[in-house]
């Protein structure tokens, strides 16, 4: 690789200078600081020193010496030890066009350049291929309380933003699996956002849509991610529906609760008991909400929409009737809004309606527990004379509910989930204990 | 309003003070009967004469070092250096004396000691005349280290600057020295430590850019063209990095979640990596993106006007580097 020697600027202003005379023969080995030639500025005249080594070659056709010469001027090369020198493979090149060469070739080779610098760029850091979201993204799915590891990122090396989070959780209104029904339900309808379905040989498909896949995700996650475990428990209900036949009957009464409304009532009174299920877990720490926001869920013509009673444990069991039942009204026509839909501590699910006796309601999370009721209906009891092991006292006939609770096994454990289904079936039993408070 | 320069306005700061504070005086080459290179104290001398308005050879270390000592024994100096590049000479004094004082005097010695000059890359002042030089100020315990981007803040924070008993950076990039703006006539002042809101992002504002001296106005401009696109960005000038209000950055990032720093200096150890690094500590769970820096070229300014144009943000590398950052 040659090193061109050229004519330095020697002063500020310098245009041009004499070549007085080369310091080194053509071919002589030159080191770093030994002096290369003598040159006359405009104020003095200086030995220039060669900055590199190597081999000096100086062309034919270099500047004599006494000639003026401008700046920036060719005067020699420096290459390496057996290196040709530029001008050498010129003349090299030209004796052979000379010599009658057929081809075109241009007589002056490409001067060997120095190598093209590489472009200096930190090394890419090794992507993991798991998801990644933003700290922001991950607080507000904390704070919506959605499983982010599913969606889909939006962000540069995919991912997962703010916008993702927040356009997720707008498709998805709901996160308990079982359809819940009041006493007129309407039967499903496909959403407006339905794709087209089709239909080819003996089967339809449908693609899934936003609010589908949203669903899908949160189901998913309330299986998998939490440690989902039911109890059941069967529960006599006939005190329950001689009080509410009771209001029934009362032409005066400002509202009839329904038994979803008088179990809310009831879980939110055995809650500030059992204060461990309303409980959620964030991050690392577990946290235990002192008010109890129940989430009933409702079955809407978009699908399964889960409105929230703030404060049930400070209403009483008509003020949540009568609040339970305009937000089912404001559901069911399309109109609660988003804060109506968020918040719940504890979310009761009811398929009486449907003739389910038991079932296993989905978690939904962060919450840890769910609470499902089942069907009100007429049973045989049999009570057995105390101490005995098969006396029968009494045979009665009994409005008998079942109800099936699932709670997060990663933050309670069975007995204190079993101790509050106990207190929860006392209530029922035993109206009066919270009907007093 | 009336309109002034910045010049004018700063000049105005200094000419009021002057009037109330017998013990202020300026001290820097030309500054006497030529009124400053930049004019930064033109018609002064014929107010105020020649013992308050002291020329001097070419000497900072002598000059900073006799400003030192005069702001130690009760009067208040304002040292011109024209060129900030100029004060690096006097660094000894600036870091070991000047910036120490108050605090190997118990208090009991204060340093009321402004010290102005012209900084930034522009009209081809080259490697010895574009210095910027803030954050090694900045690194500094005991200065405060100031950068109006407009004539009304040049006049309140000089004003502050001369009240105060500390030592003042006071940095007056070049290129806004002609930059005209509405400046009220009567007298305010503005704290230091208290950014400016340049451009009030509404809701749905997708980005924080805070922006440093010269960068103020290319932001802005690069924000216009944004805003054709329906992209809103709020825009802060922070006005002083020493003390620097990280808090009011810190605000507007909790609304937009994405942060870039625009400045003219260099990256490596500069006032956006302070800024990045005080993001990620006190607002982690806010951020929506990386913090993005854009910042000149990290190599000594050239002369070519060409080189020097390209080696600084200005507004289309600004609008660049806002749209990527949104793409993240």
């Amino acid at each position: 690789m040659a090193i061109e020697i050229l004519v330095p600027r020697l002063g500020w202003t310098m245009e041009e200078g004499v070549f007085i005379r080369w310091l080194k023969q053509d071919g002589d080995p030159v080191a770093q600081g030994d002096l290369l030639f003598e040159l006359e500025g405009d104020k003095a005249m200086t030995e220039v020193e060669s900055m590199d080594a190597g081999i000096l070659r100086i062309p034919p056709d270099s500047p004599e010496p006494g000639s003026t010469v401008l700046v920036g001027a060719l005067l020699a090369y420096i290459v390496a030890a057996g290196e040709a020198a530029p001008f050498e493979q010129r003349s090299r090149g030209a004796e052979e066009k000379r010599r009658g060469g057929e081809e075109g070739e241009s007589d002056v080779l490409p001067v060997p350049s120095s190598p093209l610098l590489p472009l200096t760029s930190a090394p890419p850091l090794p992507v993991s291929s798991a998801p990644t979201i933003s700290p922001r993204a991950r607080r507000v799915a904390d704070e919506l309380g959605l499983d982010w590891s599913k969606i889909k990122g939006s962000g540069r090396t995919g991912r997962i933003v703010e916008a993702d989070v927040r356009a997720a959780a707008e498709a998805v209104q709901t996160v308990v699996a079982a359809a819940a029904v009041k006493e007129k339900s309407v039967a499903p309808v496909a959403t407006q956002v339905a794709p087209v379905v089709a239909i080819s040989g003996s089967a339809t498909r449908a693609p899934l849509s936003a609010t589908r896949r949203v669903i899908a995700e949160r189901m998913s996650a309330g299986v998998h991610v939490a440690a989902p475990v039911t109890l059941t428990s069967d529960v006599d209900a006939t005190e329950l529906v001689r009080l509410r036949e009771q209001l029934k009957n009362d032409k005066r009464a400002l509202a009839i609760p329904s038994y979803t409304d008088l179990l809310a009532k009831i879980v939110a009174h055995a809650l500030q008991e059992h204060p461990a299920l309303n409980s959620r877990l964030e991050g690392n720490e577990i946290v235990t909400e002192r008010a109890v926001h129940i989430g009933i869920a409702v079955d809407a013509e978009r699908g399964l929409l889960v409105p929230v009673v703030r404060d049930a444990q400070a209403k009483t069991l008509l003020q949540i009737a009568a609040e339970s039942a305009g937000l089912i009204a404001r559901v069911r026509e399309g109109k609660a809004g988003p804060d109506e839909l968020r918040g719940s501590t504890f979310t009761i699910t009811n398929l009486g309606m449907y003739d389910i006796d038991a079932f296993s309601p989905i978690i939904n999370l962060p919450e840890c527990a769910v609470l499902g009721m089942g069907r009100i209906t007429p049973k045989q009891i049999v009570t057995l004379r105390p101490g005995t092991i098969d006396e029968v006292e009494r045979v009665a006939v009994r409005r008998m509910m079942t109800l099936s609770l699932t709670f997060d096994h990663r933050l309670v454990d069975g007995a204190p989930a079993a101790r509050f289904l106990q207190r929860v079936k006392q209530l029922v039993e035993q109206p009066y204990l919270w009907l007093v408070s | 309003m009336r309109e002034l320069t910045y010049t004018a306005a700063a000049r105005e700061a200094l000419a009021e003070q002057m009037a109330i504070d017998p013990t202020i005086f300026v001290v820097g080459e030309g500054i006497g009967p030529r009124g400053g290179n930049f004019m930064t104290t033109a018609g002064l001398y014929d107010l105020y004469g020649p013992m308050r308005l002291r020329d001097t050879p070419i000497a900072e270390r002598g000059f900073i070092g006799l400003c030192t000592g005069a702001a130690m024994t009760g009067s208040r100096p304002v040292v011109d250096f024209m060129f900030l590049d100029f004060i690096l000479d006097g660094m000894g004094e600036l870091i070991n004396q000047v910036a120490k004082i108050q605090y190997m005097s118990d208090g009991r010695l204060k340093m009321p000691i402004v010290l102005r000059g012209s900084i930034g890359v522009g009209g081809s002042a080259a490697t010895h005349h574009s210095g910027n030089y803030y954050s090694i100020f900045a690194h500094i315990p005991g200065f405060k280290v100031v950068l109006p981007s407009t004539p009304y803040d040049a006049k309140g924070l000089f004003k502050t600057a001369l009240r105060g008993n500390d030592p003042v950076m006071f940095l007056e990039h070049k290129l806004l020295l002609n930059t005209k703006g509405p400046v009220p006539e009567e007298d305010y002042e503005i704290p230091f430590g208290q950014a400016r809101i340049a451009r009030a992002g509404g809701k749905g504002c997708r980005a924080t850019v805070v922006a440093l001296a010269s960068m103020v106005r290319k932001t802005l401009e690069a924000c216009d063209q944004l805003a054709k696109d329906g992209i809103d960005i709020e825009v802060i000038d922070p006005r002083t990095v020493a003390p620097l209000d990280t808090d009011t950055i810190l605000e507007s990032l909790h609304k937009t979640g994405r942060l870039l720093i625009v400045d003219e200096t260099f990256a490596p150890c500069g006032i956006g990596a302070e800024i990045a690094a005080q993001a990620v500590d006190r607002a982690l769970d806010d951020l929506d993106a990386p913090v993005k820096r854009l910042n000149g070229a990290f190599a000594p300014t050239p002369y070519s006007p060409p080189l020097e144009a390209a080696m600084i943000p200005n507004a289309t590398t600004i609008e660049a580097a806002i749209r990527d950052l949104l793409a993240e």
